[in-house]
């Protein structure tokens, strides 16, 4: 099964995110107005429905959990990250080749197989999932404890739970790369709150230049800076 | 008590006389500086030329309109000032015209009907054309412009400018003799000059304008020649004097300036884009020659002098040029938020030294724009960026981004502090307001 062209065309993700600063910034005094992000648990996803963000929130804190060395997933607010993407050109696989004819076994080479566009295959798995671990388990992802939600999706990654929903769209494959993305993405995405994951790993952001330290032998010292000209 | 009502009633009549006599008093149009054989023919291809070196355009064409239409609103201190249509269109145009009187609105501002026009029309320059080049304008408006029977929008000042009459007082005072005298011994020099004084109307921007707002400074005797203007907040830097770029820059570097818009130290923006893309650009090279060996010239370079700029700065200028490109250079978190902002958004192409890179990115340690007393056009191009022209030999519409989406006036008053106090740059700082009434106004 083929993920190739989930990944984001690097050229469209920044058009879209410049065309979306530029409709939400506008020049009103809110622009540079430090508005207090509400907080994640009152998020009203755009795009996933109530039980589906039940599933996001729940899934991406266990593929970067918040008990390890660095900020998790929700700190990161990847979720929102996710639902942006999803309600978006790139849920809507608004630039990909979708016609037929599609054939999950094709080489790689010839690219994504699923008639589904994104958006259409995480709310297919999310629901086809939830009914397998009610199934299963006896509830849905969002309720099981930590291991049996890691054992879950340990399964799926391996293939071991098959999707039929997903008409050969790997599910695991796109949730993964999405909150990776979501970690990581600038934060005029949405996720990567507060330049958290920069800060964690010492990434100075989108400052361009650093060509008078080629060559010197210790580490930058200045934090990072976002799209939107934010200082971390 | 009766008396003084007799001296105030005969003051206001002989008033009156003298009101109702520069209104009425017949104009006479200045003559053609030079009777042209009756077989003159203009030669082809140097009336559009001529178009071309006077910059007609600029100003006649609307952004997006057609050709010579006019429309082009000219903000002045006294308002908006729309440029008319000089298309050969009988109506609304020029086709009337006679030579005559195309001749006495390029000399005398002055229009057949007897209309003064607002001196935003460079007359002043224009009045020392050549009859050669009066006459090769004049058939290129007629036969090779396109009528466009189209009204531009009638100027309307508030009162008292919307007396057109007043203009023949400062016509009064303003003008000088039509013609351009050759002042040297030197054929390079004298077209130089003229092109520079007449067609090219530098003064009209590059000169400061006087207590009636005529040009300060329009021979190169006057002691306010070509030394420096303000038009629309942005500074027309000088070209006379040591810190001038005729004086620092070698001839190449004129050279590329003024046609292709860029060179080793800076690049164009504000209105001397158009000037670039729409005239200078178009110069034969002898003529852009000699444009430059003047503007030397008058700086006391000769076309052998080699230009020994690099390091002429004094030990100070160069202690603090060295102070703050150590300072982003360190990267230090505790610096001040000007550098700080200057490293998040300049850096990358201006770099820590401020030189930027040559025919790219212009240097803004010494840079007249970001030094300019009024910072209008620093604080324009750091909100709204700029985009050079495309040009022939340079056709690349090299662009800086805009950074206002970016920065609140707050941190755009840090920043610009910053490059104007930078380096060996010293000028004033920049107040928030001051950015917020750039930002209201070209928003």
């Amino acid at each position: 099964m083929s993920d190739a062209n989930f990944k984001l065309n690097r050229r469209r993700f920044l058009q879209a995110g410049a065309a979306g600063t530029m409709l939400s910034a506008g020049y009103a005094s809110g622009a540079f107005a430090k508005t207090a992000t509400p907080a994640l648990s009152e998020f009203t996803p755009e795009f996933f429905t109530a039980d589906e963000w039940k599933f996001i929130m729940a899934a991406t804190d266990r593929l970067i959990p918040a008990d390890g060395e660095g900020p998790g997933a929700l700190d990161a607010r990847v979720p929102v990250f996710i639902d942006g993407q999803m309600a978006g050109p790139f849920g809507h696989a608004a630039d990909w080749y979708m016609e037929g004819p599609h054939d999950p076994n094709a080489p790689a080479q010839l690219g994504y197989q699923s008639p589904l566009t994104p958006a259409e295959v995480y709310r297919a798995a999310i629901a086809e999932l939830n009914a397998w671990c009610n199934d299963k388990h006896g509830s849905i992802f969002a309720e099981l404890d930590k291991a049996t939600k890691d054992s879950v999706l340990t399964a799926l990654e391996k293939g071991e739970i098959k999707l039929e929903s997903t008409k050969g769209a790997n599910f695991f494959s796109l949730l993964l790369q999405n909150t990776k993305e979501g970690y990581f993405a600038d934060p005029m995405y949405g996720g990567n709150h507060d330049m958290v994951a920069w800060k964690y790993i010492g990434f100075p952001g989108a400052r361009a230049s650093f060509r008078e330290w080629v060559g010197v032998e210790k580490p930058y010292p200045l934090g990072p800076v976002d799209i939107s000209g934010k200082r971390g | 008590m009766k008396k003084l009502i007799k001296i105030v009633a005969a003051l206001a009549v002989l008033g009156a006389v003298a009101i109702g006599a520069i209104i009425f008093m017949p104009f006479s149009r200045t003559e053609p500086l030079t009777e042209l054989p009756a077989y003159y023919k203009v030669p082809e291809g140097h009336g559009k030329y001529v178009m071309r070196m006077a910059d007609c355009k600029a100003c006649h064409t609307a952004d997006g309109g057609e050709p010579f239409a006019g429309g082009r609103p000219i903000e002045s201190p006294l308002g908006t000032i729309w440029s008319t249509n000089i298309t050969p269109d009988p109506e609304n145009g020029i086709g009337n015209y006679s030579l005559d009187d195309f001749r006495a609105a390029l000399y005398d501002g002055v229009e057949p009907d007897g209309t003064h026009v607002y001196p935003a029309m460079p007359y002043e320059n224009y009045r020392k054309m050549s009859e050669e080049d009066v006459r090769a304008l004049y058939d290129f408006f007629m036969n090779e412009v396109k009528p466009v029977a189209k009204k531009a929008p009638e100027t309307d000042l508030a009162f008292p400018f919307n007396q057109r009459w007043g203009l023949r007082l400062w016509n009064w005072f303003a003008l000088g003799d039509a013609g351009h005298e050759d002042f040297y011994d030197d054929a390079v020099l004298n077209r130089g000059a003229y092109l520079v004084d007449s067609l090219g109307h530098c003064a009209a921007c590059h000169s400061p304008r006087n207590a009636i707002m005529a040009q300060d400074g329009i021979n190169a005797d006057d002691s306010n020649y070509l030394a420096g203007g303000v038009i629309d907040g942005w500074l027309a830097p000088s070209l006379h004097g040591e810190n001038s770029a005729p004086a620092k820059w070698s001839e190449q570097d004129l050279h590329d300036y003024l046609t292709t818009g860029r060179n080793s130290h800076n690049a164009v923006a504000g209105e001397m884009s158009q000037v670039v893309g729409d005239s200078l650009q178009y110069a034969t090279d002898e003529d852009m020659t000699a444009m430059v060996t003047y503007l030397r010239h008058i700086n006391g370079k000769s076309p052998s002098d080699t230009v020994a700029v690099a390091n002429d700065k004094d030990e100070d200028a160069n202690a603090a040029q060295d102070e703050t490109t150590k300072l982003l250079a360190s990267a230090d978190p505790s610096m001040p938020l000007g550098p700080r902002l200057y490293l998040d958004n300049c850096n990358a192409c201006h770099f820590v030294n401020g030189k930027g890179a040559d025919g790219v990115f212009p240097e803004i340690d010494g840079n007249s724009l970001v030094t300019a007393d009024t910072p209008n056009g620093l604080i324009d191009v750091i909100l709204n960026g700029a985009v050079l022209p495309s040009t022939e030999k340079r056709p690349a519409r090299l662009a800086m981004p805009d950074f206002g989406h970016r920065l609140s006036d707050e941190e755009v008053a840090e920043l610009a502090t910053f490059v104007r106090q930078g380096w060996s740059n010293d000028a004033p700082a920049v107040t928030a307001d001051q950015v917020a009434a750039i930002r209201a106004k070209t928003h």
